[in-house]
This record gives structure tokens, sequence and C-alpha cells, in this order.
């Protein structure tokens, strides 16, 4: 049936059955993909479009709806060129990162601004609305990279008035097209032609499957396998083939309707119940545990397996002796040991834009791949020779990436399955994971559980360290995070014992700082806990331990913020409401990749440069802007970026990940663009189109931590520092817990672009307190299935969980390091979560052991 | 696959197989979901089906059709317990197009339910997966082979008004009968198949009344809540409660009325100890399942909190 509407000021007709939801018409029937689908629930507010004025959740509100309506979406925000004051104050203040849930923002916001002004007056400036009241018109809305603070400070500027006219200066050069709706991302791509497909998933946690159905027994023309070699299930939720049809409808119906032969077998979903003697194997033998994923990013050195344990691996300086101390200090009962067992639930990546690819094998010598991925150039390598293909023969691409936290650096099924049924029928083909699958199959950071042991001398020197290590990443392995611990505080004899307990839960995937905000977690805790039981000031406690120069100057900024000084006694409140501040430190690996080339030329008298790395939020064609344009006294939004595409002849770029982008990108773009300036001068109108010099990123002179290097990552010399201290407030009668402030310290060395840095280490605090607080991955015990795989059952922040929130930078100590500073996207995200935990335990003297610390956990805690 | 737009809420003809939406909030999850394409019977265009106006008695008739959002804006004066229940719930998105007719009639938020891949008494299986694997925001109250609270805070608020529904064959029912005493676990509510609720009929407005509403939660907003209560009630000059009426959801298969609480606060001053003795009625006989065992301080706490609201309100 047709029905007339009106969007963004034109009149449309809509082809409606009845049952579609509004934002799939306006992006599969109109085109307007500024428009995002993320939960599909009403809970983000990506969708979020006006009906005759009123903002509304696109996912939950039918297409009929728009029926003789007037419709605004994104697209519809600016005036022509003339960006609405909401969207300038977004860029200026920087209100976004990846930018997935921008338009949903944008929408609301534009809304609310209407209203204050109507109800302020139209004369700057006008009042400005407090947090409070921004965060509850807000509240439908979501950010998962956790721009919040960058979206307070906005809402509150244009609100005010401060962007009732005149020109904008965006804190990113790829902002303008975030904005306004034209940012084209993987998910937004619909050619020509395509065909749709969908995953088909195991329904059991463990089964053997069947062959490929052939088309004769009712399977569909277009299936390809996604099975391991051994044709075996080993989660609920595992992709077993890809169908792909005409429609995303028909491609769903299809995936229902394959014939799938599955023989089901046992499986065990409990950590604790698959170390039973009669558990069922995981991985039965040598052969098959080679299948497993690798849950962290590091490298998977061979190691000892008994039955459903795998490790433990230790991590020994003087191990014998670090054990000894404290059997003894136990056996005598010495009030310097503190023993702790500390576990964290599994963590989400919840990236907005969820896994997805556009294949188009439609010329069987060129594979052209689109793909929400945070790795083109390494993905491009890895599909080349899997398919064995020339140089020349495929293109990755990723213009616009919604976010992806370290889940979206492998072959994931979304890109076999995509480019194998584009070769199978010589057509485009779009596959998009729906938000169940992306927060069920495709990683998690593990869940941990940690038995750790501090020794402690009467006069404060610390004596001992045993950690042992419990990684829970389902059928993934090498969630290493134990040695993390013992590279830390590195004065006395220690040992880590690391190992991976496996069941039929679904994989852990790297994410974000792998291993550093679990480390952090049951060590610094543990930390704190010393500090406690000897009377000492935890900063001052860690000053004594800490070998590592920058985080000294770290604890000297901490100790004298005033959050701190006046923190209160641990246990002296008795109230209903009770604050507390905590600390946590934070160390990291420093990782560049020394492959990286860097292209800088000139077109039409503007600087180009080109680098096949990829933009997932953190900012770096702006940084690459940022270089090469402070070279050339060029503003950044004048420079050209190419970057977002791998394919022959482009310079190799850094995966975002290991925070290896920043310290590869900036020195070598700065030394290409230098290089470029003393061959032709400052003078760009006179320079032929075509001239251009590359430069090779290289290590840092010699100066490394290991003589490896691991493919393209080389991990440098020196750790990066980071500093947290939290205050809390606890209602001790609900169990709800409120983070007031957040004060982060960083010791990165130079900061190449200040507001994306901040937005970045506010970012990281987000999310340590979405590990601490509320995310928690939750299957059911009988089946294996994922309980908690949409955004309303997996919780993360919302704009009125976050704290004020300040960042400090300590610049110095990198000095050694090409471009004097390195990357800071996971260095910031290890120690919030503990400072969480340590201020629960200042503000009630109760010690969260267990995260998330849910009301009911923190209730039962107080009982 | 059809949409047909309703006319008229007298006695209307829908087709087996067909559903019948409102504002859709619930619905379109449920549809993309189980990736179902049935033929709708949309309701908003029926003649009067949103809108508040005056009722029976002195009393006022909200339209099925109204939206929450105005529910929230347009009682605040004259019914303020269901108007500040209304602006709890859900998001400012959501609330601009959920109707409370629909709000009341929503299905279950048990995330066995809600998953595809699960049967449960509500979705064609014949037993509560949630009972025996995990059940963290379930019923505190266990009275149901289901234990999985209802979603409607409306529904709740409702309750405490002694309001009543007007349905499309001409009948009445309360909001009480409508909810049941949720033992069946296979459904959500006793509406006769075949029949909608055209409006949800309110008595005459209490002059003077005060009310409050808790929702206990993890976070800012936006979420189910754990526990919820909602309280309304007119003070005398020298601070004398009476008329409370104080309605509790999270806990049972139902939202429960809480006569006992009611009764304790009837004639007293809202003090500590008032409050405290009522917050303990609203506990009493709570049987909690293994997971929910935290819920019973919960209850207290929200109880305790929205009451202690309603005497800030003074």
């Amino acid at each position: 049936m047709t029905f007339s509407t009106t969007v963004n000021g034109d009149t449309q007709n809509l082809d409606l059955e009845g049952h579609e939801a509004s934002v799939d018409v306006l992006r599969e029937q109109l085109g307007l993909t500024g428009t995002k689908l993320v939960c599909a629930g009403g809970v983000c507010g990506a969708c979020t479009i006006q009906i005759d004025g009123v903002p509304v959740a696109g996912c939950l509100t039918p297409a009929t709806a728009m029926v003789d309506a007037e419709v605004t979406t994104i697209e519809g925000i600016a005036d022509g060129e003339e960006l609405h004051p909401i969207q300038k104050a977004f860029l200026a203040h920087d209100g976004l990162q990846c930018g997935y849930c921008t338009p949903g923002f944008i929408v609301h916001g534009v809304a609310f601004y209407d209203h204050w002004r109507a109800e302020h007056g139209p004369l700057a400036p006008r009042p400005t609305p407090d947090r409070h009241t921004i965060a509850e018109d807000l509240a439908g809305h979501l950010c998962r990279c956790g721009a919040y603070e960058g979206i307070y400070r906005a809402m509150a500027a244009a609100c005010r008035g401060d962007f009732d006219d005149g020109p904008v200066e965006p804190s990113r050069i790829d902002g303008p097209a975030k904005v306004t709706g034209q940012a084209v991302y993987t998910a937004d791509r619909y050619p020509e032609n395509v065909l749709h497909a969908v995953i088909v998933r195991s329904p059991v946690a463990a089964a053997d499957v069947g062959p490929l159905p052939p088309p004769s027994d009712g399977a569909p023309e277009w299936i390809v396998d996604l099975l391991p070699d051994d044709r075996r299930v080993r989660f609920a939720g595992q992709a077993l083939f890809a169908v792909a049809a005409e429609s995303p409808a028909d491609a769903r119906q299809l995936a229902a309707e394959v014939p799938v032969q599955l023989t089901p077998r046992p499986f065990v979903i409990d950590p604790d119940e698959a170390l039973a003697d009669d558990a069922p194997l995981v991985y039965e033998d040598r052969a098959s545990r080679k299948l497993a994923p690798n849950s962290s990013e590091g490298p998977m050195l061979p190691t000892r397996w008994s039955g459903n344990r795998r490790g433990p691996t230790p991590t020994p300086f003087m191990g014998t002796l670090a054990n000894y101390r404290v059997r003894k200090a136990r056996e005598t009962g010495a009030v310097g040991l503190v023993e702790l067992t500390l576990e964290t639930e599994p963590q989400l990546h919840s990236a907005f834009e969820p896994h997805c690819t556009v294949a188009d094998w439609s010329d069987p010598a060129m594979l052209k791949v689109w793909t929400s991925s945070q790795a083109i150039d390494h993905i491009r390598h890895l599909l080349t020779e899997r398919y064995g293909l020339g140089d020349h023969q495929i293109e990755v691409n990723a213009d616009f990436v919604g976010g992806g936290f370290g889940a979206k650096s492998v072959l994931s099924p979304d890109l076999i399955g995509a480019i194998e049924l584009s070769r199978l029928a010589r057509r485009p083909v779009r596959l998009v994971l729906d938000r169940r699958e992306e927060l069920t199959a495709t990683g998690n950071r593990p869940g941990t559980r940690t038995d750790i042991s501090i020794l402690v001398a009467d006069d404060g020197d610390i004596q001992a360290m045993v950690v042992d290590a419990e990684s829970h990443a389902g059928v993934a392995v090498n969630g290493v995070y134990g040695a993390l611990c013992v590279i830390v505080y590195d004065r006395s004899p220690r040992i880590a014992r690391d190992s991976d307990v496996l069941t039929n839960a679904p994989p852990g995937a790297p994410f974000r700082g792998p291993g550093g905000p679990t480390y952090a977690w049951a060590l610094e805790q543990a930390v704190d806990q010393a500090a406690h039981q000897l009377g000492w000031d935890p900063i001052e406690l860690r000053q004594r331990w800490d070998g590592n120069e920058k985080r000294q100057a770290l604890y000297r900024w901490a100790r004298e913020l005033d959050v701190w000084s006046e923190r209160p006694v641990t246990g002296s409140q008795t109230g209903r409401f009770r604050r507390g501040v905590g600390v946590a430190a934070a160390n990291w690996l420093y990782m560049h990749d020394p492959t990286t080339e860097i292209e800088v030329g000139v077109e039409g008298g503007r600087l180009v440069v080109t680098n096949a790395t990829q933009d997932i939020g953190t900012g770096s064609k702006t940084l690459l802007a940022r270089a090469v344009g402070e070279v050339f006294d060029v503003a950044p939004t004048d420079v050209i970026v190419r970057a977002g595409r791998s394919a022959e002849g482009i310079p190799h770029g850094p995966t975002s990940g290991g925070s290896r982008v920043s310290p590869s990108l900036w020195p070598t773009a700065v030394e290409a663009a230098e290089n470029l300036r003393d061959r032709i001068g400052t003078d760009l109108a006179a320079v032929p189109d075509g001239t251009s010099v590359s430069a090779r990123r290289g290590g840092d002179g010699g100066n490394r931590l290991l003589r490896l290097t691991l493919g393209d990552l080389q991990v440098g010399q020196g750790f990066a520092a980071a500093v947290h201290v939290s205050e809390v407030e606890v209602d001790t009668l609900t169990g709800k817990t409120r983070v007031l402030t957040v004060h982060g310290g960083l010791a990165v060395g130079r900061v190449f672009a200040p507001v994306l840095a901040t937005s970045q280490c506010e970012g990281s605090i987000i999310q340590g307190i979405g590990l601490a607080l509320y995310e928690n991955q939750i299957l059911d015990p009988h089946t294996g299935l994922t309980l908690t795989s949409n955004l309303e059952d997996y919780r993360i922040p919302q704009l009125g969980d976050v704290p004020e929130i300040t960042i400090h930078f300590h610049t110095g100590g990198w000095e050694h390091v090409a471009g004097g500073g390195i990357g800071l996207g996971e260095v910031g995200t290890i120690s919030p979560a503990a400072s969480v935990g340590n201020a629960i335990f200042n503000a009630t003297g109760w010690r969260p052991t267990v995260a998330p610390v849910r009301p009911d956990r923190l209730l039962d805690g107080l009982r | 696959m059809t949409v047909t737009f309703l006319e008229s809420a007298d006695n209307p003809e829908i087709p087996p197989g067909a559903v019948v939406r409102a504002g859709g909030t619930d619905l379109q999850e449920r549809l993309r979901s189980a990736n179902s394409r049935p033929d709708i019977i949309d309701l908003t265009r029926i003649p009067g089906f949103a809108g508040i106006g005056d009722g029976p008695d002195g009393g006022t008739r909200i339209g099925a059709g109204t939206r929450i959002a105005v529910v929230a804006r347009d009682l605040l004066d004259s019914y303020p317990a269901l108007a500040i229940t209304s602006d709890g719930l859900a998001t400012p998105q959501i609330r601009n197009v959920g109707t409370i007719g629909g709000n009341l009639l929503q299905r279950t938020r048990c995330w066995y339910y809600r998953h595809p891949e699960i049967d449960c008494h509500k979705s064609g299986g014949d037993s509560c997966p949630a009972r025996t694997g995990r059940h963290l925001y379930g019923v505190v109250f266990d009275r149901s082979d289901c234990v999985h609270p209802p979603p409607s805070s409306i529904a709740m608020a409702l309750l405490i008004y002694d309001a009543t529904v007007s349905l499309s064959d001409g009948s009445e029912l309360s909001v009480a009968e409508l909810l049941g005493d949720g033992v069946d676990p296979a459904k959500d509510n006793q509406l006769p198949d075949g029949t909608l609720v055209v409006s949800v009929d309110l008595p005459a407005a209490m002059s003077g009344e005060e009310a409050a509403y808790f929702r206990s939660i993890s976070r800012f907003e936006a979420e189910w809540p754990l526990v919820e209560a909602v309280v309304r009630a007119r003070r005398s000059p020298d601070g004398a409660i009476s008329d409370a009426a104080v309605g509790l959801g999270g806990v049972a298969t139902v939202p429960l009325r809480m006569t006992e609480a009611e009764r304790v606060l009837n004639g007293r001053d809202l003090d500590d100890e008032a409050i405290a003795e009522a917050a303990e009625a609203c506990a009493a006989g709570a049987n909690p399942l293994p997971e929910t065992r935290y819920k019973v301080d919960l209850v207290r706490a929200t109880v305790i909190e929205a009451l202690g609201r309603l005497r800030a309100t003074g």
C-alpha cells in the first residue's frame, strides 16, 4: 500500500505492508542512512527522528506513524550549508567519537534546544541547562565510546547561545560528516543489485554438524559454510552457515528454514563445573586445541593442557622465594599478609555499528570489500593469503567505522560469509549482524577470577606477591592477565600463574587494554587492602613500591588533589549515603607499528596525506591532518586525508589496536611532511599535482623492550602509566553507587591532539565505570544461550551516570620515542574500575570483590 | 500482509493471525525479533482513541491511545501519582509514542520470553526456564509458575486509583480484574480474546492528593525497575495521613496493592517510625527465589524512599 509523508520538507511516497519500523523505511526506501539502527529496542536512541517536531525512537515507531506527518531526520537538521547550533556545538566541544550515535543525539538535541530557546528567549546568553536536566532529556540515548562529557559541554553551550551564529572550528576533520548524517559507514551501504545475507547460528552449545545441505534437499541457492574444520559447534550462537536472498526479511526467513543436521553433544557452561573430572571437554585433543581463538593480542605460546584447563603458565621473578614467603606468612598469621579473591564478569564490546561487511566479487578478478573493521590493511593481508589473490585484485575499505574496542580485527564470520556468498552469486552481498548476534558471538572481555597474595613488611616494604589468574573466555584461550600484575610493582620476589578455564560459552576477544582492567581490579584492590591493613596512605604505599618514574609524577599530582586530601576515613560513616574516594594505578605496554608508511603530496594546491589506516572514532584522520598541517602551518580542515582504504599502492597503515596508532602515524606524517616542505617549500599553489614524498616509521633508534616484532607490532621501550582517583556516593539503602568525580592522570608523553586525547581518556573512564558497576553478560546455565543480548539487559553507562571528569597529562618521560609521545587508548581504561572499587571500600568499609558491583551485590555485601 | 486502520472500536473484527497495534513500542521489537510480518490492525486513527476528557461520576476518561507523555504532562495536577509514574518510565522517545493502553497490555520483559531460541509458558512452552535458570530480576513474592514481574508501571499506578477499563465489547473491568491474580503463568492479563481496551477511567480526582514514585535501578534512568513503589495520600494540616494508597511493582507477576501498609499509614504522621512500619508491612510474606533475596531489602528500601519523597512534597 502506498502512503504519503513529508520528510525534511520533501513529499515522499512510502510503500508499506504495515509491520515496518520507521528507521528501516527511511534507510532502505528513502536512502536516508544518517538515521542509524543500533539496539533495535528503543534503548540507545541512535534511530531518533522527529515526527511533527517530537523526538521518537525510529526502531519502535511504526512507519505508519510517519504517514501524513512532517518527519525530520539528521539529514534535514542543517539549513543547507549552515549547520544548526547543536551541530556546531557537537563539533566544537567534541561531543562525538565514532559518530554512530551522533545523529540520534543531534536530532533530539535540536528538539531540546528549540524548547530551551522557546522558554528562555532567542537572545544569547540564555541560562545554561545543568547536567541533570540534559541527562533527563537525553536519557534515551547511549554512546558506547563515552563521548558524554563532550555531549554535556555541547548541549550546555548551544542552549546558552554560544553557537547561535558564526562559524565553528571542528575538533575533528570528519566531524561535519558525522553531525550531518553524511558519513557513510559500512552498514549504510546498499549497492545496486545487492543480495542480503544472514548468518545461521547454532541454538545449542555443543554439537557436531553435518555437511552443507545440497540444494536438492531444500537448501537455499546461496549458502556458504562457516564452520571450523572439525565441523563442531562449541558455543550457542556460533556461526554455521551464511545465506543470501533478495531482501533482508527473505534472508532471515531463509536462515530460519535451512535444514541443519545438528547432533548435540554434552557441554559445560560454568567454569567450576568445567574443572570437574567428568566434565565434557571443550577441546578434546591436540588438533582441536589449535582451533581455539585467541582472546588477547599476545602471542600464543605453547603451554600444557589438563582437561578444560590450559596452563598454568608461570611468570616468575624469584617465584620460589615468593611462594615460600607467602606460605610461611600464612602459617604464622603475619599481619602484613593480604589475600583476596576477586572476580569480574565478562564485558561485551557493544560497538554501535555491528560487525558488518559488504563484499563485491562480481568481477572474479577483483574483490572489493567494505567492512566495519579496525584493521583494514591487516584484513586485506589475511584475505590475500586466504584466497590466493594478487595485490591488485583486492581492496578493503572502511571510510567510517562505528566503534571497535578490540573485536573488529579478525576474519570474522560476516567477512567470510559476505565474501564467499559474493563469489558464489557474483553479486554484491551485504551482511550486517543484528544486535543479538553482536552481543552474543562477537567477543567479550573475558571474566576473571584472581587469587592474589601480597606480603608487606612492618616498614611498608613489599616482600612477596603471588597471583593465580584464571581467565574465563569461554571457548577462547590465552586470556593472560596475571602476568600484567607482576610487572607493575617490581621490588619483591613475585610470581603470576595464568590459566584459561575452557567452557562452552561464547569466546572472549581482545577488548581495549586486554587483561588490563581485570588485572587492576585484582592488584589495585589488593594494594589498597594492604594500605588499609597497615595504616598507610594508599598512594604513599604505591610510591614506596613503584619503580616507574612517570607514575611517581602522577602519584605526586594525585596526592595534591583536594578530593584525595579530604577523603573520609574508611569505615567511619554510618549514614544512608556514604561518600568514598579511591585510587588505582595503571601500567601498560607501549607499542607501535614500525612498518607504517605515509605519503604526503599536493593536489590542486592542497596537502594530501595518504595511509591505509582507519578511524574508528579515536581521531586518526584528524591526527594525520594535524601532523601535516602543523609542518606547513595549514589548518587541519584544509588538509585532505585519504584513509579508510587499503589497496595496491596505498602505504601501509597501522591497526587501530594496541594503542599503536598515534605513535605510528604522528612522527611518520611529520617526517614525510617535513621532507616534502624541504623539497617544495611552503607555496603550495605553485606545486604541480602529483608531487609527493613518503616516510616510514621505523623504530625508536634501537630503543625497544622486546627484540621480537609481533607481526607489524613492536613493543617499545618504557611503560605507559596512569593513575585514577574516583569519588563515589553509595546509597546503602538501595544498593546504588554513583560515581561523582574522577580525576585521571596519564603519562603518555607529548599529547598530539589534546581535545581528542581528552575525549579518549574520558571514554576510557566511562567504560571502566561500566565494568565496575553495570556491565554483566549473563548466560542461561542450562543452554549456554546469552540472555543479555540486547542493550536493555546488557547495561552500559548512560549520560546521567557520568561523573565530572578531569584529565591531567604528564608529558615528560617519552623523549626516546619518535614524536615524543605514545598512544593512550588503553592505558586510560585500566585503573578506573579498580579506583571505583577502592572508593566503595573507602565509603563503606566493605570490599567489593566481584564486578560489576550491582545493587544486589552491594546489599548482600553490606548485610 | 496489509495494514488496516480501524475506524471504530465498537466490537471490531480482528481476523485470526492479525495483530493489534497502538503506539507499537512493544510490538515492533517483538516483530523484528521474530522476523514476523503479520497483518496489522492499527488503532491510532480511531476517533477519540487518544485524548483525555471527562468520565462518569466526575471522573476522568483517558483514551487508550493517549500517549504516555501526555498522561505525564496533563494529569500532573489532578492525578499526580499516575503522572509521575508515567514520567518515570522508559525514555522520552518511548513516552512520546507509547500509549497508556499499550503500556497496560505489553508483554513481559523476561529475557527468556524475549529470546527467540527459548520457549516458556508465555511463548508456547510448558515451563519456566527462568525459575531453574537465571532470575536475577525475578519476583520476590513467588505465587505463579512464571517468575518474572510485569513491565507496566502504569498498571501499578492505576491499581491504587481503583481505575477501570472500558472494553470494545461494551463491558468494563476494574484494573485489578484486568491484571488478575497473576497465577496463570501463560497470561499477561485477563483481557478477553478479541477485545480491545478502549479507555481507562479514573474516579474523581482527590483534592489535596500528594504523591511520590520511586524506582530502584542500578543506573540513572531508563531501566526496568528492580522494585518500584508509588504512593498517594492526603495530609491534614497537622500532618496526619489519610486516603493512603500504596502500589508495589517488580515484585510479583502482577503489581501489588499494599493494603496493610495503607492501614499502617492512615491516621499517622509521616514520621520515620510510620515509614519503617509501612516498609516492613510491604516486605511481609516475601518468599524470594534464590537470586532475588536482595529484593526483600529492596522492597523496604524502595517504600522508604517513596514515602520519604512523599513527606518531602509537603
